[in-house]
């Protein structure tokens, strides 16, 4: 071939020119890469997307490529203008792919890297970059969170730890975060999750639960300045509320319980609130509690990038403001936060790369007492919101169960209305990167300083009230954290091409330092009294200082203290004629927080691209790509051990005099190391049908060794971590992505991703079981089975008549000593001997999804783009412990779902028991009746897009316009009884609702 | 360009060689705020009294699902509420998973394994001490409190692991020794102990006011040689501490359990707790709320009630009418209108003393006044109730400031007449003695002849709600027909103790062969 356009040297010759432009927003495209097809011609647009290219005469096809956009290949056919219009193409395998201190060609990857960009990301409306990731990337669970501010639980293929986090490490420009609850959505140019060992393992000792690596927008050189507008107003919805028991209903309930206290209970309704007209045999009070304190509430983004560059520099300066408000009523709930970022780089010489970038988060969190959520589902519904009656009751004369008989106040008005919870947080990531290039495109050297300063104050109040018997005393608490993590990295690389083989070798070190400093100090009964109204004089000095809640060490938290690590790796990938690649990296990892102070983790991958053999002829298929990896990964989340016997501070008093002693503990925690994962990992990636059809598919075997686990001490309460742990974690990952266009004006895509996962507990250390949760509703991790699964009995049914009873196989004393009657649940005696005890106790669900998956599909037409995601997730359980807590509290209100369909005689449940029976221990035994499908379908994002570019308007140019609609989560579908089936840890108890957001979105770009 | 280039290399090779010479020495950091053991400096031996102090924060600590578990069986008293273990409990069904049973279990053994771990500690003190004696009588003290948490603990469950130290490893193959092995080997730890504890009333140390005495060892070996039937030790020791003359009952016996007995003459072991004397802030305190009144109109505006958890029994507030007592009566039982109207509509009670009200003599109003029923409890316990104008102001919590007796003067007294009713010898005090300086206290008139049945009956009298004093004595002299009240039915043996906790039978496979023998 090289020798035809050497031959074709002497013939005639034409000049084509033109001009590229980006399909998305019609401006130029500079340096894009143009070449004559079969010749190394080429050249490159300039700054306006201009080229100019001679032509021998047999020379007829161009090919345009250029990062991020789709190659294109034109036949000149003898014009001499032409104008090329490429599409972005965020499959092309050309794509340049983060990974650990560098990049790859995507082509040429041998490992699990997911990447999403930012226009992907944006079509969340969210404070939480993560968030938009969720049905999107196949294996990585993303399990939502209702409250202004807070951050999604993600995980990454699965759980391998009992006593860490399962967070995944984020790399923020290089630095190491575990939330990045403070970066701004916009302000995101791509987020990858390193998936597997092979991905990850550059980042050693963190990287046990996945990698997300974040880079945020840069400008680009030659850009001429431009000012992008991005911003969304819109409201969220609760939605999916649960409908609890009415007046009538729970009247009819309390009845039916026989129980005279709480016959009692609803006889002071009557005495107090008088009858109902429509039904005298209901109090005059129906109050819905989710409906006096939900309220529909507004979220608002609007951020401005200024962003460019010339011949040696580029920049991208920005700022952006977030406002999303809380959807509980008549307490301060909202999360605001400004950002302020700035990022430059500047060739400062043909050698020397210098740059900079600093992100400032301040953020305000107002949080809502949790035990909001919990007192409305229990407020009883004969209660109103406020009792003139109630006269000693101030500043306001809110009702209070308590006057009616019952055990708590119950109106959760108390904690709206007299609590106020600030969360100040500021967070400034900043780095600063000098890259020397020794020897031009072979061999540079990068120094990089990542520097993170963050601050947390937090300010609880609590305002002094009467509930109409007793008084409440006013208080402040206030909390500061300060913490400071530092990482300096310094990377050399090396590449180099001989003939087919390309290497490229990169050799690091890194020296990382966090640190964390706390105080703490309460005071009480201020003057003057907090209120919502003199926010001015809310300080401690007001109150006398509790000497017993003053204080600069909190062993509860794992992050305070000093934490230091040095890291030495490096990396090799090797590629020969874009058919066999192999790949290795290495880490040895030191830190001060176990008794064993070095770790190494290593990793290999190889891959094989078939579809390049010259024995490959399958027309429909473009690229084929066999991977298999390898990797070991670190996980050193899991509480620092002290390793020896202590001494731990005590007090007490003696004679009324406090006094100071010591007690030696000697149930040390001992983690020589952190947790190992060992992941083996294999893949196809594919493209068919001229790339329209992408396939990516993944099977992986995750092993957590050494994990630090609880060993359960004979006859103390005391437990003891060791690393004895083995957990697997496995699961098949599956991609499919189609595009085509249809015509020029018409484009649609569909896709879908489906994981499934197996998460096993393999070892506890010789322990059978290791007992998690509480006592009375047990989960359980057992050899075999999914880590921390429900474990009790198993419902069969409902007894319905005695016959049932007696002919049960139960004998005649249990069911004597339990008084079983119809309407009890009848438990199944898995050990047929004739009583259900601890011994007839099973697995009843496992936390974990077994199948997660997600599909969208996307059209174009014109100026108008709708686009839609679907997500969902199932094999997976609930336990519904509302309902659980009629165990320790039985007068509450009940769901209006149980309360309607409790059992009633002969034939009418055989799902729950009788209201009577619903107060019983033997019913409340941990059940399936509390274990309850998890599984939801959700639309999870419809979005309709609709551009004006390159318009006109009174003669001037107009700038691009882009103006959206977007329904987040508008409908999920569920049968869980309760509002909201995304419980991170599987325990439904005070959750907060996450609500369906419809947003408004402008897009100027000038 | 020359000089340029030369810079690039100069900057490299700095940068390089920094990082040679980079920071692994900060891997050898120690962990912020730990004190290891083997940093600590044993010849600073002023530091070893923290231990001793740290040992009474242990003892301190009672939770409170323990003492509930200790008391509960008798006819003196019942549970209420939605404690599911407790209810079982008290009419003798007894579960192995119950939470409260491998909670009481770990609580009162983790407090003897820490009770080792700071004994061994003062005994690496002890050979830096200027008065190793110091050391011995502190380690005495500590084993004492040892004693006391093993011998609540085979009451409750019988056979036991009897642990030796510190350490957990060796119980995988320690023998369960039986309970009579337990109680021989507490009263062999006190015999140990005796001669190098202080010999004053308690109240009269002066580092640890209320402290544990030679007196205080002594009342634990009666009491585990009372378990024993050993009545003759029992008279012994229950003797020295009467011919000590440090003792002597409390005068008044409603205010014996109320701010005005703490640290009394009568007070042998007793748990302080304190708010410091201080309306807010730092308070240490058992969760007293668990005994008291759910309905509560305090004379003191503001002070909170409880959860209503614990009722003397009808048949109690019978006897002791019967008995025409007053002040123990009236100190025992906390009245709710409704509670006075349930003893009254049984006919043989239908008029009562003037004085049974309910409005304690303090003022504060107990239960409902409007005619609704009591949510929970009707009668809830004067023992453990402090009345609302003796609370510090500004402390709202029922029960803030209370001490909780645990060993007294009068048990002391009564255990000596019960072993010399049972043909122990006493050259101190005889039986008529002992019980009448209690009955006089009690405001009760004198009696001879002393029996066993006087013994018991004057033990329930004066101990209900204490420690289960009543159940464990019905349950030694064989007389559990009383335990058959409001039928219940107590089985001999087979109700004796409560099945090993689920957890520790996991553990410990001993135990369960031991249960199956």
């Amino acid at each position: 071939m090289l020798a035809l356009a050497v031959l074709s040297g002497a013939r005639a010759q034409t000049t084509v020119s033109g001009k590229v432009t980006s399909a998305d927003d019609g401006q130029p495209l500079p340096g894009v890469n143009i070449l004559v097809e079969n010749t190394t011609k080429g050249t490159v647009t300039d700054i306006d997307g201009n080229y100019s290219l001679s032509l021998n005469e047999d020379e007829n096809v161009i090919i345009f490529s250029f990062i991020g956009f789709a190659t294109q290949s034109v036949n000149v056919n003898g014009r001499s203008v032409i104008d090329v219009s490429m599409e972005s193409d965020i499959t092309s395998l050309n794509e340049i792919v983060i990974v650990g201190y560098g990049t790859q060609e995507e082509k040429d990857l041998t490992s699990a890297i997911a990447t999403v960009k930012a226009e992907e990301i944006q079509k969340t409306p969210t404070s939480q970059a993560m968030q938009a990731l969720q049905g999107k990337v196949a294996g990585v669970q993303i399990v939502s969170r209702g409250e202004p501010g807070e951050g999604p639980k993600v995980r990454v293929r699965g759980v391998g730890s009992l006593q860490g986090n399962s967070d995944p490490l984020y790399v923020v420009d290089g630095m190491f975060f575990d939330n990045i609850d403070f970066l701004n959505t916009a302000d995101i140019a791509s987020i990858s999750v390193l998936k597997d060992a092979s991905a990850a393992a550059i980042y050693g000792v963190r990287a046990a639960n996945g990698v997300v690596l974040i880079e945020t927008k840069s400008g680009s050189y030659d850009q001429a300045p431009q000012i992008v507008y991005d911003g969304y107003y819109g409201v969220q919805v609760p939605q999916n509320v649960i409908k609890m028991a009415n007046s009538e209903q729970f009247s009819q309930y309390v009845r039916e319980t026989g129980s005279s206290a709480d016959i009692a209970f609803l006889n002071a309704a009557f005495q107090r609130y008088g009858r109902s007209r429509v039904n005298p045999n209901v109090p005059d009070v129906n109050t819905d509690w989710y409906d006096e304190v939900l309220q529909t509430a507004p979220i608002q983004n609007h951020s401005i990038t200024i962003s460019g560059g010339g011949e040696n520099s580029r920049y991208a300066v920005g700022a952006s403001y977030f406002d999303q408000e809380g959807l509980l009523k008549h307490t301060r709930n909202d999360y605001e936060r400004f950002n302020f970022r700035s990022k430059v780089d500047f060739d400062a010489t043909n050698w020397l790369n210098v740059g900079g970038n600093v992100n400032i988060s301040n953020a305000t969190r107002y949080v809502a007492d949790n035990a909001v959520w919990f007192k409305t589902y229990f407020a009883v519904p004969i209660l109103p919101v406020y009792d003139d009656q109630n006269t000693d009751a101030e500043p306001f004369s809110l009702s209070n169960a308590k006057i009616l008989g019952y055990r708590n106040s119950q109106n959760p008005f108390y904690d709206l209305l007299y609590n106020d919870d600030r969360f100040k947080v500021t967070k400034i990531l900043a780095n600063f990167y000098a890259d020397f290039e020794i020897i031009p495109n072979k061999l540079s050297f990068k120094t990089s300083y990542n520097y993170n300063f963050g601050s947390v104050n937090q300010r609880t109040v609590d305002f002094a009230y009467h509930d109409g018997l007793s008084p409440v005393l006013s208080g402040i608490k206030k909390q500061n954290t300060t913490s400071l993590d530092e990482i300096w990295d310094n990377i050399l690389t090396f590449n180099e091409n001989i003939g087919a083989h390309s290497f490229s070798i990169m050799g690091g070190y890194s020296y990382r330092s966090e640190t964390a400093d706390l105080l703490f100090a309460k005071g009480t009964e201020l003057n003057p009294s907090p209120n919502p109204d003199n926010e001015e004089y809310w300080y401690i000095d007001n109150g006398a200082i509790d000497v017993g809640e003053v204080g600069d060490f909190d062993d509860e938290n794992n992050d305070l203290g000093k934490f230091y690590g040095t890291s030495y790796f490096g990396r090799i990938s090797y590629n020969y004629d874009d058919r066999y690649l192999i790949y290795g990296t290495f880490r040895r990892d030191g830190t001060n927080k176990f008794q064993e102070k070095w770790g190494n983790f290593p990793t290999v991958g190889v891959g094989w691209v078939l579809s390049e053999e010259s024995f490959f002829d399958v027309k429909p298929v473009n690229f084929l790509k066999l991977r298999a990896s390898w990797g070991k990964l670190g996980n050193d989340s899991s509480p620092a051990a002290v390793g020896k016997p202590t001494l731990v501070g005590t007090e007490t008093a003696i004679d009324g005099i406090l006094v100071l002693g010591n007690e030696a503990d000697v149930f040390y925690d001992l983690l020589e190391k952190w947790e190992t994962t060992e992941e083996t990992n294999i893949g196809i990636t594919a493209r068919f049908l001229e790339d329209r059809l992408s396939l990516e598919a993944d099977y992986y075997i995750r092993d957590t060794e050494d994990a630090a686990l609880p060993i359960v001490l004979p006859l103390v309460r005391d437990q003891i971590r060791r690393n004895r742990g083995v957990i697997r974690n496995s699961g098949l990952e599956l991609a499919l992505n189609w595009s085509d266009n249809i015509s020029e004006d018409l484009s649609y895509s569909i896709g879908g991703n489906l994981a499934t996962l197996k998460n096993e507990v393999r070892d506890l250390g010789g322990q059978p079981y290791l007992n998690a949760g509480q006592q009375e509703f047990r989960q359980r991790s057992i050899i075999g089975e999914p880590i921390e699964a429900f474990f009790g009995y198993e419902v069969e049914g409902v007894f319905q008549n005695e016959g049932q009873i007696s002919s049960s196989g139960l004998t005649q004393e249990f069911i004597d000593a339990n008084n079983i009657i119809p309407g009890d649940f009848r438990f199944k005696d898995q050990n047929n001997d004739g009583v259900i005890d601890d011994l007839d106790r099973v697995v009843l669900g496992s936390y974990l999804p077994k199948l997660t998956y997600g599909f969208n599909i996307g059209v174009n037409y014109k100026n108008i783009e709708l686009t839609a995601n679907f997500q969902g997730q199932t094999g997976h359980s609930i336990l519904n412990r509302k309902r659980g807590e009629m165990l320790f509290t039985t007068d509450t209100n009940i769901d209006a779902d149980l309360a309607d369909n409790l059992w009633r005689g002969e034939g009418t449940s055989n799902e729950y028991p009788s209201a009577a029976g619903l107060r019983k221990a033997y019913n409340l035994s941990m059940s399936d009746y509390f274990v309850e499908d998890g599984s939801y379908f959700r639309i999870q994002n419809v979005r309709l897009a609709y551009s004006l570019i390159n318009r006109e308007l009174f003669g001037a140019p107009m700038p691009d316009v882009r103006i959206t609609l977007t329904a987040e989560r508008p409908l999920t579908v569920f049968d869980y009884n309760g509002f909201n089936p995304e419980v991170a840890d599987g325990i439904d108890r005070q959750t907060y609702p996450i609500p369906g957001i419809y947003t408004i979105g402008l897009n100027i770009k000038l | 360009m020359k000089p340029i280039k030369f810079l690039k290399y100069i900057m490299s090779l700095t940068l390089a060689s920094l990082i040679v010479v980079s920071c692994d020495d900060s891997l050898n950091e120690p962990l912020e705020n730990e004190v290891v053991l083997d940093g600590v400096d044993y010849t600073k031996t002023e530091d070893m009294f923290r231990l001793l102090t740290g040992a009474y924060a242990k003892l301190y600590e009672l939770q409170w699902e323990t003492y509930p578990l200790i008391s509960v069986r008798g006819d003196d008293v019942d549970p209420n509420g939605d404690q599911e273990p407790l209810l079982a409990t008290d009419v003798y069904r007894y579960d192995r998973s119950f939470w409260m049973y491998n909670s009481a279990w770990l609580n009162l053994y983790s407090d003897i394994i820490d009770y080792h771990a700071n004994m061994e500690q003062i005994a690496l003190y002890k050979e830096y001490a200027p008065n190793p004696a110091e050391a011995d009588q502190y380690m005495a003290e500590i084993r004492v409190m040892r004693a006391f948490s093993l011998f609540q603990l085979s009451r409750l469950w019988g056979g036991l692991l009897i642990p030796t130290s510190s350490s957990t490893d060796e119980l995988y193959t320690t023998e369960v020794s039986s309970r009579e092995e337990v109680m021989q080997h507490i009263s062999a730890e006190m015999d140990a102990s005796i001669p190098l504890l202080p010999n004053v009333h308690p109240n009269q140390r002066t580092d640890i006011p209320g402290g544990i005495t030679r007196y205080t060892a002594l009342a634990v070996k009666a009491l585990a040689n009372l378990e024993l039937k050993n009545y003759q030790e029992v008279a012994n020791a229950t003797g020295q501490i009467i011919e000590s003359g440090a003792f002597t009952l409390y005068p008044d016996f409603y205010e014996l359990f109320k701010i005005p007995g703490k640290l009394s003459s009568e007070n042998i072991l007793e748990l302080q707790y304190s708010d410091l004397g201080q309306g807010s802030g730092q308070n240490f305190s058992y969760l007293y709320e668990f005994f008291g009144p759910n309905d509560y109109a305090p004379a003191v505006a503001g002070a909170g009630g409880g959860w209503g958890f614990w009722e003397p029994t009808e048949k109690y507030i019978k006897f002791m009418l019967d008995r025409g007592e007053t002040v123990r009566l009236e100190t025992s039982v906390l009245f709710t209108e409704e509670g006075i109207a349930k003893i009254k509509s049984d006919p043989a009670y239908a008029t009562l003393p003037a004085w049974v009200s309910n409005e304690t003599r303090d003022g504060d109003i107990i239960g409902k006044t409007d005619g609704s029923p009591n949510p929970r409890s009707i009668f809830s316990s004067g023992k453990h109730y402090l009345p609302s104008n003796q609370l510090t102001p500004g402390r709202t919590v029922y029960g803030t400031n209370k001490n909780f007796i645990c060993i007294r003067y009068a048990e002391i007294l009564l255990m000596h007449a019960e072993a010399l009713t049972q043909g122990a010898t006493s050259s101190v005090m005889s039986a008529d003695a002992a019980l009448n300086e209690v009955r006089d206290r009690a405001g009760l008139g004198d009696i001879s002849g002393v029996t066993l049945e006087d013994v018991l009956n004057e033990k329930y009298a004066e101990f209900a709600m204490e420690w289960g004093i009543r159940f464990y004595d019905l349950v030694r002299h064989n007389r559990t027909e009383e335990l058959d009240y409001d039928g219940r039915n107590y089985v001999e043996e087979e109700d004796k103790y409560l099945p090993y906790p689920l957890g520790q039978l996991d553990l410990l496979p001993q135990l369960a062969e031991y249960e199956q023998n």
